[in-house]
């Protein structure tokens, strides 16, 4: 090929460089720093991209190519450029975000022979990673591990933080860490010159800019996250509980179960947290007689966590707690980025409706208001519109009256009917542990179901009552081969999780039901497989 | 448009002896100006917008200067019927357009136009949006131009090409007297590069030298009997001189190779496509020139037949590299090559996919097959299926790395988007017993993103502004009403005339939600006749859709600010049921909330830095009550609307989260509320550069809250 270039010291090909942007992250702009920068040199250059709908929240790439000699050299003839990354041709390929960077693996574009792959390792999520009902985030582990086995050279960090400490956008980031990967035609001087003559935002682009070259070159780090701040909670003497449970328990259940003593605590009171403890403690009986010290004592830790959660049901009157706490007001200025000096003013929507006011009655008041309720759908829409704002004198003492009626709670209708059911499930772990590990573990994690608030929870409630009842609970005592139970069991709270309206819940019980069935004589005989 | 395109109306007064650098579409424009065209008109979409856009940005400065009318039209028919200035005068002038959606809009007028005949260059510059990133249906454009025997151009990516073949497309158009389609793709539309400008001309007749007299022709009237002859003249003499014209100018272009015993025809816009395959084969160097001979299209048709004959005579056997399906050129060129009595194997589709874009990759296996079969005469082929063997090495590598599949990202409505609120209030009523889920018509603009994830709504999509037409042979044949969906940029497209004017004449009773975004949003925040633009536009030029609604004899209108989710919700609910028979229309209202923040944004920062007051406003998710069951997401979708790491060491499901991109629409909050979801939303609103009184009543807070027993945030504030 070499032959047909007049002129030796002509190079054979054109640089490459694709950029794997979201929609608003600025990808064009930084295609045009890039162009600009190429012109500045008189190098022919081209650069393409795909607006349109994939700019709104859509994948959308940019491509860019450059020849790398001046025009001045070329005698009037003029490289035939291409529009599109091309697998396999790639030098740089750059990506605005860890997915983008797998989905341009995926494309072929980076190869060991060419290619720098410049990516930040943040992830900004797909809809369906967001919108499932419990964690539906793509697993990133292998991405990492792909990017650094088929990139002739990887960098990957995370970009975005960078851009955050630096007060700037992440294309200008980006853009540094091009100029600092040193594998570009194009010198450092060039592009931060393109800045300039930009001439938008040029002071906070310059600093995006440097703070990306800087670190790339080994002149910067990047800065650490601010630590989190302060759960909150009351002040309460946690010592002789936690005493208690760092003598009983083992190493491995330590953590969630300290932490369940001090949620329970401070949820209701000491008694609370005591009632907790008696829980974890059946737990952990249960996992020793089923050899869990093999098992690092999952069953312990995962009962005990549901077991903390179930029993810290999120009402109305923990949720004003919650909400009135000097603590969550400093978080909530940090979250929102509120300065030293500017006053905020957090609204809050509560919307009570006749569920959550039984849910605050005496038993038999609640239990009589909520048949009531059942009687006629349209009573269940029936709701009062409460926006508190709670930096305001009013706001906060409606919120101090609604948590201080946590004295009042254990006498109420709704942890009369929680604990019925927390004990139910408590004894099917005990019991179903007796029979399997797994069974046991799958039965112990059954409660991620009953999540939410209002419809939300009431479905979600609905779906542990069908699959523990259906399922958990016979399976815990006599029906099946407890591990086709076990097995069961995962599928059917992946498929709860995955439909919030229950449709895959359908099916998925509608299989359990029919393969245990099968394969569960009534004699309970393990025999059967 | 609440955007600037100064920088862009600078390039197109560059003039001789200098360069212009920059977009495509743009340099499309510079070659309208330089052709001395004396009108231009169109109507917005992608990739051909940014040419409407700038030059109608500047109507009143170069655009008066050069005695150019620059007119946004109301469709793309009215567009093609601007061509008729065309038809009596030489007057050369321009359309564009989206294609072929906008070819479909505008063929009644394209075929007379063609029947007529012009006698100023007329020229139809055209979006291809076809392939990647296309937002419309797959088809070619290819068959318009068969039809009414109109030349169509398929230009090679190359400024310096692009802008003389538009130039040379007005001479064609007057030298066959017919108007002249000249289709650019996406990409080429957005490519970058350089051309030498020359200075803009002015027509012989514009809005500065007006036309002298009239004229009239019945030859020039869509009337028979001059139907009859127009049609003889078109295929007999118009048609010929085009060909001969495009033979003699040599619009097409022959690049000689090596290996002469093969070679291969492809379309002008693929041609960069066909070298960068050619390079990975090491079959061509950089600067374009290959070691097969290529035969490079930029007229597609007509085809001229003896060029093709020539190129093809003594070849063993052509590619003909053809986008897209039927595969005309090819049937064409084995048909031509038939009556040549030529034997030359012709081969394209088989080795190329019949449908979708040619991508590098798609393009690299296509030529290799074509190589590898027809084995040049002395061509080694190792480095032909060396280049496809690494091809499939490397993808298979990345996928056993990988794992698995990449989660894809469908496109969704933009932070803050009024058209959201909408779909929650319809996801919400459904939900209601007495109305249920219902079919639902859509129509073409943002709002189609409906369809896909989270919101899964809208049943039909049948062309730009048909959502309430679609509806009517449907909504009968159900037992309650359904619910049509049109932008306000579709309502004025077509909607108005084909839907709301059907609807009240045929008496449908049934439901209509007029997005009323306020711009043609989906092409670039167009203005459209109702657009306020915050209240830029000037009230008496504003056409509000209420009093058309209500001209048309349309009693049941009411508007509602979208936001409002709940109150959104019981409007739908009362126009799902009301006994009042007739068509029921929402003018669902809020505006375009890219457009919005880019005339906002500005401002807000001159406020800021002037230490004028300003309430910021940003909604949050309590981290200690969220549980993360995320029906929030699935009822808003929102880009600002996420999932973060649970920090509480007890849960394990990740946490939603507002992100800063937040825009502070409030939807996530409404949403919580009216779906009565969950408590853990909240309002900030934090008030910048605050007055004394702000500062007195927030101190007071502070310091009666503590005294509760609330503490005080003050130290950690600004953490």
């Amino acid at each position: 090929m070499n032959a047909a270039v007049n002129g030796a010291d002509l190079p054979e090909r054109s640089f490459t460089m694709v950029v794997g942007a979201l929609g608003g992250e600025g990808g064009g702009v930084l295609a045009n720093w890039i162009v600009a920068a190429a012109e500045s040199l008189d190098f022919p250059v081209q650069s393409t991209s795909i607006p349109g709908v994939a700019q709104r929240t859509g994948a959308t790439t940019y491509y860019i190519e450059i020849y790398p000699a001046p025009y001045a050299v070329l005698g009037g003839r003029s490289p035939v450029m291409a529009l599109y990354a091309t697998p396999g041709n790639m030098d740089v390929v750059v990506a605005s975000e860890l997915m983008e960077a797998g989905r341009a693996l995926e494309l072929g574009w980076v190869t060991d022979r060419r290619t720098t792959l410049i990516a930040s390792t943040h992830r900004i999520y797909s809809i369906q990673e967001k919108s499932a009902m419990g964690d539906g985030r793509f697993e990133t582990g292998n991405l990492v591990k792909a990017a650094d086995g088929m990139a002739n050279r990887a960098i990957l960090f995370d970009m975005d933080r960078l851009a955050q400490a630096n007060d700037t956008a992440i294309n200008a980031v980006i853009l540094g860490v091009i100029a600092g990967s040193d594998a570009t035609p194009i010198p450092a001087e060039a592009f931060e010159k393109a800045i300039e003559i930009s001439g938008v935002a040029v002071s906070a682009n310059l600093r995006g800019f440097r703070a990306g070259l800087g670190f790339v070159r080994g002149d910067a780090r990047i800065p650490e996250p601010p630590p989190p701040l302060p759960r909150g909670g009351r002040e309460i003497d946690l010592d002789s509980l936690l005493t208690k449970s760092a003598e009983d328990f083992p190493a491995a259940a330590q953590r969630v179960v300290q932490e369940g003593i001090r949620r329970t605590v401070d949820y209701q009171d000491p008694g609370y947290g005591q009632r907790f403890l008696e829980g974890a403690a059946r737990f952990l009986a249960a996992d020793r007689s089923a050899g869990g010290a093999d098992r690092n004592f999952d069953l312990t830790v995962e009962a005990s966590r549901y077991l903390a959660l179930w029993m810290t049901y999120e009402d109305i009157i923990r949720v004003a707690d919650l909400k009135g706490r000097p603590e969550r007001m400093a978080r909530v200025r940090r979250e929102v980025g509120a300065r030293e000096g500017e006053p905020l003013v957090v609204t809050e929507f509560l919307k009570p409706g006749f569920e959550e006011l039984a849910s605050v009655l005496p038993p038999a008041l609640g239990r009589g208001l909520m048949r009531w309720t059942d009687r006629k759908p349209s009573r269940r829409k029936v709701h009062l519109a409460m926006r508190v704002k709670t930096n305001t004198v009013f706001g906060y003492a409606r919120l101090r009256a609604l948590a201080a009626l946590r004295f009042w709670r254990p006498r109420t209708y709704r942890f009369a009917e929680e604990w019925a059911e927390i004990a139910a499930w408590i004894d099917a772990v005990e019991a179903a542990a007796a029979r399997s590990y797994d069974l046991a573990l799958a039965i112990a994690e059954l409660p991620n179901l009953r999540k939410g608030y209002s419809d939300t929870h009431r479905r979600g409630v609905a779906n542990y009552r069908r699959v523990f009842a259906g399922l958990a609970r016979p399976a815990a005592q006599t029906a099946g081969d407890p591990a086709d139970a076990a097995a069961a069991l995962d599928e059917v709270r992946r498929a709860a999780l995955a439909d919030p309206e229950g449709e895959a819940l359908d099916a998925a019980l509608a299989a359990a039901s029919a393969q245990i069935g099968r394969a569960a004589p009534d004699t309970g005989s393990a025999a059967a497989g | 448009m609440e955007r600037s395109f100064a920088k862009e109306v600078e390039l197109l007064r560059k003039g001789d002896g200098e360069y212009f650098e920059g977009e495509g579409i743009l340099a499309i424009t510079k070659a309208l100006l330089q052709s001395g065209v004396s009108y231009v008109g169109g109507y917005q979409g992608a990739p051909v917008s940014h040419l409407m856009d700038v030059l109608t940005s500047d109507s009143k400065g170069l655009m008066a200067e050069l005695g150019v009318h620059t007119e946004t039209c109301a469709n793309e028919a009215a567009a093609a019927a601007m061509l008729a200035a065309s038809v009596n005068y030489p007057i050369r002038g321009a359309v564009t357009w989206k294609s072929t959606v906008g070819t479909n809009v505008a063929a009644d007028a394209l075929s007379n136009v063609a029947s007529c005949g012009v006698v100023g260059g007329a020229l139809i510059i055209l979006g291809e949006d076809y392939g990647e990133g296309s937002s419309i249906i797959q088809e070619r454009t290819h068959p318009f131009a068969m039809k009414c025997s109109m030349p169509l151009m398929d230009p090679r990516t190359s400024h310096p090409r692009m802008v003389a073949l538009i130039e040379k497309g007005f001479e064609l158009s007057e030298a066959s007297n017919t108007p002249v389609m000249v289709e650019f793709r996406i990409r080429a539309c957005h490519v970058t590069g350089r051309f030498a400008t020359k200075d803009n001309r002015q027509g012989e007749y514009s809005t500065n030298r007006p036309i002298p007299k009239h004229d009239f022709s019945l030859e020039r009237i869509a009337l028979p009997p001059a139907t009859y002859s127009q049609e003889e003249r078109k295929v007999e003499q118009r048609l010929p001189a085009a060909v001969d014209f495009i033979r003699e100018n040599a619009l097409n272009e022959v690049f000689d190779g090596a290996y002469d015993d093969v070679g291969i025809v492809c379309q002008g816009g693929l041609f960069n496509s066909v070298i960068r395959g050619l390079q990975q084969m090491g079959l061509a160097n950089v600067f374009g020139e290959s070691e097969l001979p290529i035969l490079c299209l930029n007229v597609t048709y007509p085809l001229v037949d003896d060029e093709i004959a020539a190129f093809c005579a003594g070849k063993r056997a052509v590619l003909v590299v053809e986008e897209g399906f039927p595969d005309y050129l090819e049937q064409a060129i084995n048909a031509l090559l038939r009556k040549a009595d030529l034997n030359t194997g012709i081969h394209g589709k088989g080795l190329f996919p019949k449908a979708g874009e040619y991508q590098p990759e798609v393009m690299l296996r296509g030529l290799a097959g074509f190589i590898e079969g027809a084995v040049p005469r002395g061509l080694d082929l190792a480095p032909v299926s060396q280049a496809v063997a690494e091809l499939d090495r490397t993808k298979a590598a990345a996928a056993e790395l990988l794992g698995g599949g990449v989660p894809k990202r469908p496109p969704g409505f933009c932070t803050g988007c009024p058209e959201r609120p909408v779909f929650s209030a319809i996801k919400l009523v459904q939900r209601e017993e007495d109305i249920g889920e219902f079919h639902i018509s859509a129509d073409i603009g943002c709002h189609s993103f409906a369809a896909l994830p989270p919101f899964g709504l809208g049943n039909t999509i049948t062309g730009y502004g048909l959502g309430l037409s679609s509806s009517a042979g449907v909504a009968p044949q159900f037992e309650k009403r359904m619910v049509s969906i049109m932008g306000d940029g579709g309502f004025w497209h077509n909607g108005l005339a084909t839907g709301v004017s059907g609807a009240a004449f045929n008496k449908h009773d049934s439901v209509l939600v007029i997005m009323a975004n306020g711009y043609s949003s989906a092409t670039g925040q167009q203005h459209i006749p109702s657009t306020t633009a915050g209240g830029a536009v000037p009230g008496d030029t504003v056409m509000p859709i209420e009093r058309a609604l209500r001209g048309l004899g349309v009693t049941w209108v009411r508007k509602q600010y979208t936001y409002r989710v709940g109150k959104m919700k019981k409007l739908l609910h009362e126009a799902l049921t009301t006994r009042e028979k007739g068509l029921k229309v929402i003018i669902a209202e809020a505006e375009c909330q890219i457009a919005k923040q880019r005339r906002l944004r500005p401002l807000l920062r001159k406020a800021l830095d002037a230490g004028k007051r300003v309430v910021r406003t940003r909604f949050g998710v309590d981290e200690d009550s969220c549980t993360g069951d995320h029906s929030c997401i699935r009822l808003s979708g929102c880009p600002s609307l996420t999932v973060k790491p649970n920090p509480d060491p007890l849960r394990k499901d990740p946490i939603a989260h507002v992100n800063n991109g937040c825009v502070g629409c409030g939807l996530c909050g409404e949403v919580a509320d009216a779906a009565v979801l969950c408590p853990s939303f909240y309002k900030a609103d934090i008030v910048q550069n605050p007055s004394r009184i702000d500062r007195a009543l927030d101190r007071t807070r502070r310091r009666v809250i503590g005294a509760m027993g609330g503490g005080s945030d003050r130290a950690e504030a600004g953490a």
